[in-house]
């Protein structure tokens, strides 16, 4: 069963995305948006599943899997395998993120970028990321790395609810949430919506497709290491005999 | 040199300095990241976490803001605008009564229209005055998602059904 459902995995993935794509391009009406912007409204589509993901799949995955490799029962090296591959996953994410949002800023606000509230507080995090991954390039002992890596992933996780709320906290140039309201009313029309809940499940399964990929690779890569090692002292054992 | 009766070497080895090594690393990684960490929040947050100030809120401190550039939030008033050679000139609106008349240099954004609420980069023209010099007009964008013709679907061949 596991098999088969990682099997899918990819053409299921890939089947959905193209569905968003039909569904955004050409089934989907037009926005509202502020008379004839209506087609900018299409971004809806992207850049909130990106965001989704980033924020809270992807990074969510970190955290956790970041807590499990601390508390002892479940400490493993896969926990610290999943939480490194789902951060390079995410930052991934949130460089999309913040590409589709500027893209989405110029022909709406009028600029591609402003500093307010949640666009910094979204690149604090790409920043926080990129840090995550460079303190693991940083640290060559495995089990300390996975600490340290396992720490920092938790605490700069305080970010998040920062992100989330900060269009409520504060007076920014972002919109309010439209999915994840503090009301729990989605303010998006029916047919418009449905397109947009598609998206979530397209990328939050492109997520998980990046991850499995990513994460076989890290295992192939920790194994052909082991291996080298072995043979390197197999062959040394061997000159000294 | 330590030596064994049979001539072995059995001076301790030092061990390679990777725990330091990676601990000097690991600081230098955090050092770079507090500073890139402050240097986005000093565009702006770390002096206010607010990215703009209301019609109200900038009338009710008028005095205090004088000429100082800020951001300013409000509704453009219907029947305002009036498109110049340099920009454009219009009123935009507060709660109640409360209104700023904005002159504006440069090219609005192309959403730009009466009754959506914009933000203008500027400062009042004196301390007095309700007239605001804007540099820059951004438009801010509800978090509502409306279909421009509910009950018309695009067929993906193009027909209306």
């Amino acid at each position: 069963m596991m098999k088969i459902t990682q099997r899918l995995l990819g053409p299921v993935t890939l089947a959905l995305l193209a569905f968003t794509v039909v569904m955004g391009l050409w089934i989907t009406p037009p926005d509202t948006l502020l008379d004839g912007g209506g087609n900018y409204g299409r971004l809806l589509y992207v850049h909130p599943a990106l965001a989704w993901v980033a924020l809270y799949v992807s990074f969510g995955t970190t955290t956790i899997a970041s807590g499990l490799y601390l508390w002892r029962r479940t400490r493993s090296m896969t926990m610290d395998r999943i939480a490194s591959c789902a951060m390079e996953v995410t930052t991934l994410f949130i460089a999309l993120t913040l590409i589709t949002g500027s893209i989405w800023g110029r022909p709406t606000w009028g600029v591609w970028w402003a500093w307010d509230a949640r666009l910094t507080s979204t690149a604090i995090l790409g920043v926080l990321a990129l840090g995550y991954l460079a303190l693991r390039r940083a640290n060559d002992d495995p089990a300390d790395r996975a600490r340290r890596s396992a720490v920092y992933g938790i605490l700069i996780a305080v970010n998040i609810p920062i992100i989330h709320f900060s269009v409520v906290w504060w007076k920014t140039l972002h919109q309010q949430a439209t999915v994840l309201t503090a009301t729990g009313q989605v303010s998006v029309h029916g047919s418009l919506l449905l397109t947009l809940l598609v998206s979530f499940v397209a990328f939050t399964l492109l997520f998980a497709w990046l991850l499995r990929a990513r994460y076989r690779l890290e295992v192939s890569r920790d194994t052909a290491r082991a291996t080298q090692q072995a043979s390197a002292l197999a062959q040394r054992q061997r000159e000294g005999a | 040199m330590v030596e064994a009766k049979d001539g072995v070497d059995l001076t301790p080895v030092v061990p390679p300095a990777v725990a330091q090594r990676s601990r000097r690393r690991s600081i230098g990684v955090l050092v770079v990241l507090a500073l890139a960490v402050v240097a986005l929040l000093s565009q702006g947050l770390l002096k206010n976490l607010n990215y703009f100030e209301t019609v109200d809120q900038a009338l009710a401190q008028k005095s205090s803001l004088g000429t100082k550039e800020l951001r300013l939030e409000g509704v453009v008033k219907p029947g305002t605008i009036d498109r110049t050679n340099t920009g454009a000139s219009f009123v935009i609106t507060g709660s109640g009564t409360n209104h700023v008349m904005v002159n504006a240099v440069g090219s609005p954004p192309q959403l730009f229209q009466p009754n959506i609420p914009v933000v203008v980069v500027g400062h009042f023209a004196s301390k007095t005055s309700l007239l605001f010099e804007c540099t820059q007009i951004m438009v801010k964008h509800s978090a509502n998602y409306i279909a421009a013709h509910p009950n018309r679907v695009k067929a993906p061949n193009g027909s209306v059904r």
